[in-house]
């Protein structure tokens, strides 16, 4: 965004963000205590139990944002062969490689050659930036495989809170998979930085132990625990987020950009002139996120009216020039 | 030099960020996607691609350990960048100590991060099997065989070893895309370890019970399907007393490999008599290297 604001020469409140897939709308912040900010922070404090229940599943690390768990979990295992379901979220290659494995992108279709030569597979599920969304049945059947020779299934379900019934968390503990479930993107709230690894409770020992004491800070830890137990502010988000991308992805066609894929949190269009229309819509204050190497553009929802008309206008535009 | 570059491995372990290795991953990942494109490269492609590969880095290796004032310092540098012991002995040990608190759940775990195969079901010796295994075979992949080519070729030669050792693992696979491209890593690699992993048979068989050692890796290790890990950890198993190798499963099937070594059933102790076996012998290479020095000037 910072950068946004530089190179464009617009005040960053002008802005119409549409560059992340954080639903627009924040959770309400419940009121912190003074003991949360005075004291350190305990585990099994009530945030466990609240993520037990929000995720239905039995044993639950909270980390401070799971980027902190892409960067220990590669420390866990001496250095081996790391397959990375590609395109896909850029930190969990890197977070592989810097640990010294050896990292290859492979394609969905890939997946059947490399996966018995494999030592961990990761997958982000729904798909980021493309929306695809694996079925539960293929996930285990790689993880089943995997774990025939001791190897790991790292499933980021990031975008997963919308559609919880599409998750692996239901199926309950399997050896060898590992699933990280984001807090921010749903519940509108990334500044806060919190995360969950879901898996063999003595693997989220030993990744405990890596990421070291009081991670998450108390204040994090009670805000987390009352939006998870919010069941009535997630209905509400799930439908507001449902109604926003199905109105993103008709106002998309209306203008020639079908999506071809998405989730309830953005819709995600290749298109030839993705650079160009990226610059296009930047000039007019609307920032969307470019996916240069497969010329991809993602759009995350527009929350105020306001903010929907000038989308419209900027694409109705847009349209006109390149038509 | 070599001391030092073992000694900077001790005191630091490998770097967090930034490790050359990520550099040279994205290259071989773009001379692949060139010359294996679609699974369609030959054997010969593959061998272009190692040369273009490895040889220019390898060059620039040299260039640079020729510099005024500075070579010493990369050669020191590229040393301990090759070397991986300190990595070793921090996952290695860790199943010993989990053997000896009798946490069978944990060691099973661990030495699964360490070997590529389920461990789910092992019994404690099974896992202890495992780890004195894996720590005789990649003590000589991952320690010694990077010393041999810095002893014979400095930087240059330990550049060409890593290298060498990173496409085997990038490009080395056993499937329909890789099984002609990756041959010659594969081979190469193969190659570049044959001396190295007899040396260290020899060193493995000096340093424990010799006579034991060198009957083993005589009678057992051409039974093994590794020409260079079969001299390895039967020469390993002998100096130590211990019986590895035996039927294992992999891929979800018992596979019935050649025993190795002879005598007591492994425990947490042998994995670290095993650990010890590789640092004495490192001990040993540098004193050896020293009195060859001194014999030299």
């Amino acid at each position: 965004m910072r950068q946004a604001v530089l190179e464009y020469g617009i005040a960053e409140d002008d802005w119409v963000d549409l560059s992340t897939g954080i639903a627009p709308w924040a959770f309400p912040l419940p009121e912190i205590t003074a003991r949360a900010w005075a004291r350190l922070p305990e585990n099994e404090d009530g945030l466990e139990d609240a993520a037990r229940s929000y995720y239905g599943f039995a044993h639950v690390l909270p980390v401070p944002g799971s980027q902190a768990a892409i960067q220990t979990l590669p420390r866990l295992r001496r250095s081996g062969r790391v397959g990375v379901l590609s395109p896909c979220y850029a930190e969990h290659a890197e977070g592989w490689r810097q640990a010294g494995h050896v990292v290859r992108e492979i394609s969905e279709d890939e997946v059947e050659h490399f996966i018995d030569s494999l030592d961990v597979l990761v997958v982000v599920n729904p798909n980021n930036p493309t929306g695809r969304l694996l079925s539960a049945d293929c996930l285990l059947a790689w993880n089943a495989r995997l774990n025939s020779r001791g190897g790991w299934l790292v499933v980021d379900e990031a975008f997963m809170d919308n559609t919880p019934r599409a998750g692996l968390a239901r199926y309950g503990v399997q050896p060898g998979l590992i699933v990280l479930r984001s807090f921010g993107k749903f519940f509108g709230l990334a500044g806060v930085r919190l995360g969950f690894v879901l898996g063999e409770p003595r693997l989220l020992r030993l990744l405990a132990d890596l990421i070291g004491p009081w991670a998450v800070s108390g204040p994090t830890r009670q805000l987390g625990q009352a939006c998870l137990l919010d069941q009535s502010s997630q209905q509400a988000q799930i439908a507001r987020c449902a109604a926003a991308s199905e109105r993103l992805a008709q106002c998309l066609r209306r203008h020639d950009l079908a999506p071809q894929g998405g989730c309830a949190l953005f819709q995600s269009v290749a298109y030839e002139g993705a650079e160009r229309l990226q610059d296009f819509l930047a000039r007019r204050g609307i920032l969307v996120r470019l996916f240069k190497q497969d010329s991809r553009l993602r759009f995350g929802l527009p929350a105020r009216e306001g903010d929907w008309a000038r989308l419209e206008s900027a694409l109705g535009e847009y349209r006109k020039e390149h038509a | 030099m070599t001391a030092a570059g073992v000694a900077l491995d001790a005191l630091l372990g490998e770097p967090r960020r930034h490790h050359p290795l990520v550099a040279f991953g994205r290259l071989a990942n773009r001379i692949e996607a060139r010359f294996n494109r679609a699974g369609r490269g030959w054997r010969s492609h593959g061998v272009t691609a190692w040369f273009l590969a490895v040889v220019p880095l390898t060059l620039l290796a040299t260039l640079l350990s020729w510099l005024p004032l500075v070579g010493w310092l990369v050669e020191i540098g590229a040393l301990y960048l090759a070397l991986g012991m300190r990595s070793l002995g921090e996952h290695v040990m860790p199943v010993a100590q989990a053997l000896r608190s009798d946490d069978l759940a944990s060691a099973r775990q661990r030495v699964g991060y360490l070997v590529s195969r389920q461990t789910d079901e092992l019994d404690a010796e099974a896992v202890a099997r495992a780890g004195t295994e894996s720590v005789l075979e990649n003590g000589s992949d991952a320690v010694f065989a990077a010393i041999f080519w810095f002893v014979v070729a400095g930087a240059p030669g330990v550049v060409l070893y890593r290298l060498s050792n990173t496409l085997d693992a990038m490009w080395g696979y056993r499937n329909e895309r890789f099984e002609r491209f990756g041959w010659a890593a594969a081979r190469i690699d193969d190659l570049l370890n044959y001396i190295p992993a007899r040396l260290v048979a020899l060193t493995y068989a000096v340093l424990g019970k010799t006579r034991l050692a060198l009957r083993c890796w005589r009678r057992q290790a051409p039974q093994w399907d590794s020409p260079n890990a079969g001299p390895v950890m039967a020469a390993g198993a002998g100096a130590l007393g211990v019986q590895l190798g035996g039927p294992a499963i992999y891929h979800g099937e018992l596979h019935q490999r050649a025993v190795l070594g002879e005598g007591a059933p492994a425990d947490a102790d042998s994995i670290e008599r095993g650990w010890n076996l590789v640092q004495r012998g490192v001990w040993l290479w540098l004193l050896v290297l020293c009195l060859g020095g001194l014999i030299d000037a």
